[in-house]
């Protein structure tokens, strides 16, 4: 065949595609049948990050589990189609792509990694798909406001910030603050609001941003004990937070040390890691659940992970850190089919997120969505953690970060 | 790598199912060509949105591994810095969409050219050297690109990932996988015929002769040193172009994705597609890019799996997925 | 910044640097042995790195063994690992006879098995340690501030490297492999038995990487995806040029000081992209690194 023929080929065939229209007016809406509805999730499953989605997943499917036994919503049964999106745009795009077209889900619940679920946001607004996240932050895809895309559940980067340089000020006293962030988006959006914050209070903010992959901290620490703040908060994963940890104790650095919600995965661990109990002596971390790892208030998500997954519950590590972030995500979908009524629609449902305000009791704070906001979580606690206990820090601490749309 | 290298490369032309022999074509290959044609032609009218974008995205990678194999399977270089041109590539479209409101095909030409100038000046720089220093160096170069990419903050958006507005001409613009999919295919088939005709001109002669050996090479009068540096610039324009066509069905570009695994990604279709052949290049893109989407369905096993398939390839069909098959079914000729 | 200071940072930048460097310098040999026999630069180098660590982990924290027998059985398991590599797979890719890449192909996915396996483990993903060969007290050396541990990191190191030497220059062996580096024909014609030599360079090169895991995982902490740390090896190795053992070492040092010196007086944020412009700069000045050889053309 000649490379002429292949052109004329091609052409009728891109004249006949664009003459087509994707169809996809149903009378019905995707995803809803009398008895059923069906739901799309998507997380990390597999690879390097599957840390942060694996078992919020889970969460999630035990909480629908449990409210499919009891009738499920409005007399129809939560059905789950659940997709791996690697933590990358590319594949999270996919798995978006797959639920929505090809399994004809209702509505998205999923997202666990911020950047990755940035790149969906585009395509979830043009078609009017209401998308409540897992675990993700993505303030990138909250911020400017839509009206289909929910999340920070577990908590919003700019919240984490700020309330961090807040912490310092008022707990602490500190007039400067060392700031250790990553080079990310994460790390972006964290600094913003700290910077924001530290404005605000007077605060001094030294920072010294990272990349996530780095080896050897001495360097940004020794800046910081140059420019002599009187605390130090870490905003960095839980691996190069525990290296900073264990080098400022090895280069005789005393001030108190508060280390952000997202490098908190694991404390006991951190102590194993940091190799001294002498490092915490003055040491605070940030956390975004209503109690303390294994509290009484949020005993019960633990118990039901056991009577739901025992094998997974025997391994080692598991339930993974993260797991109970997917409770308040499965809590907010199931509430606003409740509220969206007998005959849903995704319009419906948007419509009732938008205004959704309750109290998951797994979260800090209130899940609330407002006019402006689509961050449903804002809310710190800071614990004293000293190697063995942790010690709840009375007071509350509020990022003053404001979107200005 | 030095000698080696040449020496085992399939002898290109005759490996190029359909493309090489003038006088008498198989009809095989013909019907398997009108197969790929309607294949590409009905494919919107059969599938849903999430396949078109898996198709686009595969299209994307045909390109890039085409722009591969000119540097790699026709000129023998071993340059590692394509995911940092197809970044280029992307952020140039996108920026020229976003800022100045272009007509995406030209800001897709701007893209190819702006990747592939700057491929012309790091190829002056690193085509000194050779073999695994020219490997070494431009991966460096990649991953010195990927931290421009993530700290130049003001054009890029850095960390924050850059929101690529639609692809548009005039009134119409670009919104769903549908819509991009003729512009993807018919990009896709333009850089394919391009790389047909590089390796059948005079041009391809002289890759190839560079690949085989330098010094014959320069003794036939071949300007070994351009040619290499063309080699290496079009490669580069190519991977800038694939940056463009995945910038008409995206929204947003982070970094993250732009790092030394999509290189090895594409290095890795190439050489299981068949190192030296036009065929194994888009071959490989589309049986590894279909594989790689596939293993997303069994998550805990994936990268075992995944692992053990590159492996089983070079052990048992080292020259590729079409000279496997072509051995296996002891159909046609190898040269 | 004040004289003072940046007195003080110089100082701390080498002794970290050094420190850190030997450890990159490790790894640089690792991968320019193999490399300088095979002419494969090994992928799996990084995961040969992980995989060992999480031996130690399973034998030291799980079976409660003691240091004294986990490190022998550590770098036992790495070296007979790494050589059963060799035998069983890339012998045979290598016999198939495609190109060369396809060697470095079949690495990449051994390093990719090497991540499912331990990430199938539920181990993977927490990062974890265990307890460090010594333990680590502060000491000053003039203004820099180094642990016990570090200088028992450079010295096992710097042991460990020149025993390497020794090796491959005085015993038959090293005779051997230098041999298969320069002329694998020609050694075969004088009797030396390439799969043999192949096979102990493969397992030295696993056995290095065991040592390397055991001194630096309490360090940069373990978790399935820390072989990235390899990149800084290939660093090392290519600004020391790729073939020459010297060389890896004194490039692990370069990169080590570079990194750090760059954090201290430039900015954190270029620490990473530190070693790439080392690279960049010493092959453009010297396209064939600090210490490789001359560049050769491709005969006819």
């Amino acid at each position: 065949m000649t490379s002429k023929t292949t052109q004329v080929w091609l052409g009728a065939a891109v004249l006949a595609a664009s003459l087509v229209h994707a169809s996809s007016a149903s009378a019905q809406e995707p995803g809803l049948t009398d008895k059923t509805i069906k739901i799309g999730m998507f997380s990390p499953l597999s690879g390097a990050n599957m840390a942060y989605g694996f078992d919020v997943v889970n969460a999630a499917k035990m909480y629908y589990d449990k409210v499919n036994k009891e009738g499920g919503v409005h007399g129809r049964t939560i059905e789950l189609v659940v997709e791996d999106d690697r933590c990358n745009a590319n594949d999270l795009v996919s798995a978006v792509k797959k639920l929505v077209e090809q399994d004809q889900v209702f509505m998205l619940n999923g997202g666990s990694c911020s950047a990755a679920a940035v790149a969906a946001k585009d395509y979830v607004v043009r078609s009017k798909i209401p998308w409540v996240m897992l675990n993700a932050s993505a303030d990138g895809a909250l911020y400017p406001p839509t009206d289909y895309i929910f999340g920070a559940y577990s908590i919003s980067q700019y919240a984490v910030g700020g309330s961090v340089v807040d912490f310092g000020k008022q707990h602490l006293k500190a007039k400067k603050i060392g700031y250790i962030n990553h080079d990310d988006a994460y790390g972006a959006w964290n600094l913003e609001a700290a910077q924001a914050t530290a404005k605000e209070l007077g605060v001094d903010l030294a920072v010294e941003s990272i990349n996530p992959n780095i080896t050897d901290v001495t360097a940004p620490l020794i800046k910081l004990r140059a420019a002599n703040p009187d605390m130090i908060a870490i905003t960095t994963y839980a691996k190069p937070a525990a290296l900073i940890i264990k080098k400022a104790h090895e280069l005789g650095i005393t001030k108190p040390i508060v280390l952000a919600v997202t490098g908190t995965a694991n404390v006991s661990q951190l102590v194993d890691n940091v190799g001294s109990k002498d490092a915490l002596k003055n040491f605070y971390v940030q956390d975004v659940l209503a109690d303390v790892p294994g509290g009484s208030k949020i005993k019960w998500v633990y118990d039901m992970y056991k009577e739901n997954y025992p094998d997974l519950a025997s391994k080692p590590d598991h339930p993974q850190a993260y797991m109970p972030y997917g409770i308040a995500p499965a809590m907010s979908v199931v509430k606003a089919l409740k509220d969206a009524g007998p005959n849903p629609t995704r319009e419906k449902v948007a419509e009732a997120l938008r205004t959704q305000k309750f109290d998951s009791g797994v979260m800090a704070g209130p899940i609330e969505f407002g006019p402006n906001d689509r961050a449903a979580q804002e809310s710190t606690i800071y614990l004293k953690f000293d190697g063995n206990q942790q010690t709840l820090v009375p007071g509350s601490f509020q990022s003053r970060w404001k979107y200005k749309g | 790598m030095r000698d080696k290298t040449a020496a085992v490369l399939p002898r290109s032309e005759a490996d190029l199912p359909g493309l090489s022999a003038r006088s008498s074509v198989p009809l095989g290959r013909v019907a398997l060509l009108a197969l790929a044609v309607a294949t590409l032609a009905l494919l919107p009218f059969a599938v849903t949105g999430y396949v078109l974008y898996i198709a686009n995205l595969l299209l994307v990678f045909v390109v890039l591994c085409l722009g591969l194999h000119l540097v790699i399977g026709e000129s023998g270089q071993f340059a590692l810095a394509h995911a940092a041109f197809y970044g280029i590539g992307i952020y140039t479209s996108g920026l020229a969409g976003n800022a100045f409101g272009w007509p995406f095909p030209l800001s897709m030409l701007l893209a190819g050219l702006v990747a592939g100038a700057v491929g012309v000046v790091i190829g002056a720089v690193a085509l000194r050297m050779r073999d695994i220093y020219l490997a070494l160096a431009t991966f460096a170069f990649g991953e010195a690109m990927q931290w421009v990419f993530l700290n130049w903050d003001q054009v890029t958006g850095g960390p924050n990932g850059l929101r690529i507005s639609p692809a548009r001409l005039g009134a119409f613009e670009i919104l769903s996988d549908r819509q991009a999919y003729p512009v993807v295919v018919v990009m896709t088939v333009l850089m394919l015929l391009l790389t047909i005709l590089i390796s059948r001109s005079r041009l391809g002669r002289s890759f190839r002769a560079v690949r085989e050996s330098e010094v014959a090479a320069m003794a036939m009068g071949i300007p070994v040193r351009r040619a290499k540096i063309t080699a290496f610039g079009l490669s580069a324009f190519f991977a800038g172009v694939a940056g463009s066509m995945f910038a008409t069905f995206s929204t947003y570009i982070h970094p993250d994705s732009l790092g030394f695994q999509t290189t090895i990604l594409v290095l890795t279709m190439i050489v299981v597609g068949g190192l030296g052949s036009i065929a194994g290049a888009v071959g490989g893109a589309i049986v590894f890019g279909l594989i790689s989407e596939f293993l997303r369905q069994t998550p805990s096993y994936q990268e075992i799996i995944y692992g053990l398939i590159l492996i089983g390839f070079m052990m048992y069909a080292p020259r590729g997925l079409f000279a496997f098959i072509r051995d296996k079914v002891g159909g046609g000729t190898r040269g | 910044m004040t004289l003072d200071v940046a007195f003080l940072f110089l100082q701390q930048g080498i002794a970290s640097g050094l420190i850190v460097g030997s450890v990159y310098a490790l790894l640089a040999l690792a991968i320019v042995v193999i490399f300088k026999t095979s002419e494969v630069p090994n992928f799996s180098q990084g995961e040969m790195v992980m995989a060992a660590g999480y031996i130690a982990l399973y034998l030291l924290v799980f079976q409660s063994l003691p240091l004294w027998i986990v490190m022998p059985a550590t770098i036992l398991a790495a070296f007979a690992g790494a050589a059963l590599f060799r035998r069983l797979i890339l012998n045979q890719v290598a016999r198939a006879n495609g190109s060369p890449v396809n060697l470095v192909i079949a690495t990449l996915g051994l390093s990719y098995v090497l991540r499912g396996f331990v990430r199938q483990t539920g181990f993977g993903d927490t990062p974890r340690s265990f307890p460090p060969v010594v333990e680590p007290e502060s000491i000053l050396i003039g203004q820099a501030s180094v642990t016990t541990l570090d200088l028992v990191i450079l010295a096992t190191a710097i042991v460990v490297m020149a025993a390497f030497f020794w090796m491959f220059k005085y015993t038959k062996t090293g005779r051997a492999m230098r041999a298969v580096g320069m002329n694998p024909k020609a050694a075969r014609l004088v009797g030396v038995d390439l799969t043999r030599i192949h096979m102990i360079v493969w397992g030295l090169s696993g056995g290095i990487s065991a040592v390397a895991a055991l001194l630096i995982s309490p360090k940069v902490l373990m978790t399935a995806d820390m072989g990235s740390i390899v990149t800084l090896g290939f660093a090392a190795a290519i600004v020391g040029g790729f073939t020459s053992l010297p060389g890896a070492v004194v490039g692990g040092f370069l990169i080590g000081i570079i990194e750090n010196l760059v954090g201290l007086f430039i900015t954190s944020r270029a620490i990473v992209l530190a070693p790439f412009l080392a690279i960049m700069l010493v092959l453009v000045i010297r396209p064939q690194g600090l210490f490789g050889g001359r560049v050769e053309i491709k005969k006819v």
